[in-house]
């Protein structure tokens, strides 16, 4: 063990110290703080990046906190699920702090912009600690900054409706935070450890069946609010669409896949295969949401007027694929939720950028409005072209491939209805992606929407949204190099 | 007989359950935070309860204290995490509630969305 | 309609809490799995392993410092929060606008509060310094001054108590908890140990004792000041927005 078994807590705490010092600096200079916050993101990148390889995929680093073993103190066990998701969470974030850089000063006013970028900081800090952690009340310590990171971040524009969103976010993500304290404590009462290995044997040997089975509702119930999955998702159109793209982009591609992934953790590694028994109601009822919000995401997607409020609505439709592979319980199908984590936030994030591209040069933000855009903004409009195709799931998009995976792992499970949902999915988005596209390439826009010459985004807005379009088809073309590790790191998560 | 035995948790249940209906039904914005508040003081008690000892006492080591008597302080030690950030979602809930009360002069959640509604309408007939 | 809907809910949920109380392990009893499995060793052994006499901050910096590096991060992450919702007055800019937080009050109260507010903040300072062996402690410590930074506010107004802590400060130290615990941990890594080992293994393995002892410090003199300037920063954004509502 060299150095390098430092790097995952360097690359959760160095963002969160940037976030500390920027203030400061918003003090002195106002205007060097995007540049500044860069920084410590780019800094966990590169680490994470310096990580990839040296983590197995049937195996897993764990590192103990202050040198005290678990379960005395804490532990973070990165293993290779855990780096996959790090490392696309350093990348979104990266991209999107590049884009921010224009566009909040459209949006956001001149009091806020340092709190913005400390809390984007603060948000994409927590979301790592959050992916690495191996001890489950860390993992609410880290829930609550992302909490209350993204509520801000959803009002930070000021005005009505977006301080109305973030209000009505707070009224259900704040309860559902309570939840899982609340399931933490159950748990705790019946097994008398935090550490989620520690847990696991505990769990096995412990006679308090009720306990645990009601600690697992409340944590379906809790992460359910945080992830949106259906009948809890009533926060996150508004939220989402409202708040700046950026944020968005964040919101709909990382943070509500985080949560998902909290729950995958608590499913697999904290609650055994041999609990089966206690949980395999609940996994069946989150199968039943899961597939109930495909196809009302995918309804509501269609019948939406705004463009943002489309996107946001087939998030929702994406939430309830990443769910559908959890409870497959099949190594496949946990491949495809996996990567679909990881294709989901590459092109949402896409989208939503490309949403804000929009809004930022004409301030356009429904979809008839796009009629004829490509004259005026071709690259923009190719990029979001490419990322409806991986949403759609077309190959040789990432999209294809997990969403290939999640079907094979449902019908691996023998879940038929489950797998022709995850088709007519696949359908319904096809509808509602293609109409835009229709719009925007092939119907003449109204005299005066849009300029003849091309005038786009500038291109610090251009190029994240390229990298994010180009990344779901490189994840699509060469997803050899990272499946077999995936499904070998799935079957040891089983 | 066990519930009667766990009287402190069943007031923590009893408490959780006011402080969701607060959140749920009430109108009035601040008396959903108030809610909130309820729910979350209820699980802290309900941690501490998970920490006591009959016969025990502060785990503070000084002079002879006998280890094997002192309560559990790990919930003490986890619960103070829990109350500031109980302390930080308040703080960012009640600076929302004032900027939706200088914008909207109400604090009735009811006629805050029936406001959205209008300003919906309002927007259609501007486009139209 | 709504209300029977949720009232069911309620309902609902609380049976199966109160189902899953009557379930539970007894409380207060010994054999509890709770009171059997980490527990012990923190009670028996945290005295010479953190070289605090009080267990409960014993796991909150050491056993459990990293949950607390997050709780500090939470406590600046609401600053962040409440600054990007209402506003950061520009530099200087506090004097600016028309100060309404002053209370109309006596001369008894006003003598009083000035009397009083030193003896409020050296207080703070014995809840931040005995925190490793009596209750209390840096967060403690910090929301007493905050405390009292409210009751000077209130009498004096805004314009008097932001002079005495300028925003030039304010925005130097929000962070100074988180700093404190970086620092730590950056040179227990350094120093051979993991990320916030309170000791250095490889440098100095004789100092131990009173190393541990001063990095505690350390880092509780930074919760308590980083807490104290967190609370004070909200309190001016609070009372500052109301102002300009009244004001305009």
């Amino acid at each position: 063990m060299g150095a390098w078994r430092h790097f995952p807590i360097l690359m959760i705490t160095v963002p969160l110290l940037g976030a500390v010092l920027l203030p400061f600096l918003g003090y002195l200079r106002e205007s060097w703080v995007p540049h500044v916050a860069l920084l410590p993101l780019g800094f966990s990148t590169v680490l994470g990046f310096l990580l990839l390889g040296r983590i197995p995929s049937d195996g897993y680093l764990s590192y103990h906190l202050g040198g005290w073993e678990p379960p005395h103190g804490i532990e973070i066990r990165v293993d290779y699920v855990g780096l996959f998701l790090m490392l696309a969470i350093c990348g979104i974030t990266l991209l999107a702090l590049v884009f921010s850089r224009h566009y909040i000063s459209k949006e956001v006013s001149r009091g806020r912009r340092t709190a913005y970028f400390v809390l984007f900081l603060l948000m994409s800090g927590a979301m790592l600690g959050f992916a690495a952690t191996g001890d489950i009340f860390n993992l609410f310590v880290f829930m609550e900054i992302l909490a209350l990171s993204s509520y801000a971040l959803v009002a930070i524009t000021g005005n009505r409706n977006a301080v109305r969103a973030a209000f009505k976010y707070v009224l259900m993500g704040a309860p559902s935070s309570i939840m899982v304290l609340l399931a933490i404590g159950f748990l705790y009462s019946a097994t008398g450890s935090l550490n989620m290995a520690d847990l696991a044997q505990r769990i096995a040997e412990s006679g308090y069946t009720e306990v645990l089975t009601v600690s697992y509702i409340l944590f379906v119930i809790g992460f359910g609010v945080k992830a949106a999955l259906f009948p809890l998702h009533m926060w996150l159109p508004d939220a989402h669409s409202i708040a700046p793209s950026p944020i968005s982009a964040l919101l709909s591609g990382l943070l509500v896949e985080v949560s998902a992934f909290a729950l995958l953790r608590i499913t697999f590694s904290v609650f055994p295969r041999g609990a089966a028994d206690l949980i395999g109601g609940t996994a069946d009822a989150v199968g039943v949401a899961a597939a109930a919000a495909v196809l009302y995401g995918g309804i509501m997607a269609i019948l939406q007027k705004d463009l943002k409020m489309m996107i946001a609505y087939s998030t929702i439709s994406h939430i309830g694929y990443i769910f559908l592979g959890l409870t497959a319980f099949t190594a496949e199908g946990l491949t495809g939720a996996v990567y679909h984590m990881l294709d989901h936030g590459l092109a949402k994030a896409c989208l939503f950028l490309c949403a804000g591209n929009f809004i930022y040069v004409k301030g356009y933000r429904r979809i008839e409005e796009l009629k004829g855009a490509w004259r005026q903004m071709p690259w923009t409009c190719f990029a979001f072209a490419l990322a409806s195709i991986s949403v759609i799931g077309i190959p040789p998009t990432a999209g294809f491939i997990s969403k290939w995976y999640l079907i094979l792992g449902n019908v691996r499970g023998e879940k038929w209805l489950y797998a022709c949902v995850l088709l007519i999915g696949s359908i319904l988005a096809a509808v509602y992606c293609f109409r835009v596209i229709y719009y925007m390439f092939f119907q003449a826009g109204r005299e005066g929407a849009w300029e003849d010459s091309w005038n786009d985004a500038p291109p610090s807005m251009l190029t994240p949204v390229w990298m994010l379009s180009l990344g779901t088809l490189f994840f699509g073309i060469f997803s050899y190099l990272v499946i077999p590790s995936l499904l070998k790191a799935a079957a040891f998560l089983l | 007989m066990r519930l009667l035995h766990n009287y402190h948790y069943v007031a923590a249940m009893v408490l959780f359950c006011i402080g969701l209906y607060t959140v749920i039904v009430r109108r009035n914005i601040v008396k959903k935070l108030i809610g909130l508040n309820i729910m979350e003081t209820s699980v802290f008690f309900f941690f501490i309860s998970l920490g006591y000892l009959d016969g025990g006492m502060a785990p503070i080591r000084v002079g002879k204290a006998d280890p094997s008597r002192m309560v559990n302080p790990l919930p003490q030690a986890l619960i103070l995490t829990g109350i500031v950030v109980a302390v930080s979602v308040t703080a960012l809930a009640l600076s929302l509630v004032i900027l939706l009360y200088r914008q909207y002069g109400t604090l009735d959640v009811d006629r805050l969305m029936r406001e959205e509604e209008q300003s919906e309408t309002a927007e259609r007939e501007e486009r139209g | 309609m709504k209300r029977t809907v949720s009232l069911l809910f309620i309902a609902a949920l609380a049976a199966l809490l109160l189902y899953v109380v009557a379930n539970m392990p007894p409380m207060g009893d010994p054999a509890n799995p709770t009171a059997t499995h980490v527990i012990p060793r923190y009670l028996e052994n945290a005295e010479e392993e953190t070289h605090t006499e009080n267990v409960i901050t014993g796991i909150i910096l050491n056993y459990r410092g990293y949950d607390t590096m997050g709780e500090v991060t939470v406590i600046f992450c609401a600053l962040a929060a409440v600054l990007a919702v209402l506003g950061r007055e520009r530099r200087g800019a506090i004097e600016g606008f028309v100060d309404r937080s002053e209370v109309v009050s006596s001369t008894i109260v006003r003598t009083m509060v000035r009397f009083m507010v030193p003896f409020i903040l050296l207080f703070s300072l014995y809840t931040i310094f005995h925190g490793e062996s009596s209750p209390g402690g840096g967060f403690q410590g910090g929301a007493i001054i905050g405390g009292s930074m409210i009751v000077f506010t209130t009498i004096f107004g805004l314009a008097e108590s932001s002079r005495r802590v300028p925003q030039r400060i304010r925005a130097a130290l929000e962070g100074a908890a988180v700093m404190g615990f970086f620092l730590v941990g950056a040179l227990g890594l350094l120093g051979g140990g993991e990320f916030l080992t309170y000791a250095w293994p490889k440098v100095a393995p004789g100092l131990q004792p009173s190393l541990v002892v001063w990095l505690t410090i350390l880092v509780e003199v930074g919760i308590g000041l980083g807490g104290a300037m967190v609370l004070t920063s909200i309190l001016f954004a609070m009372i500052r927005e109301e102002e300009i509502a009244t004001a305009s």
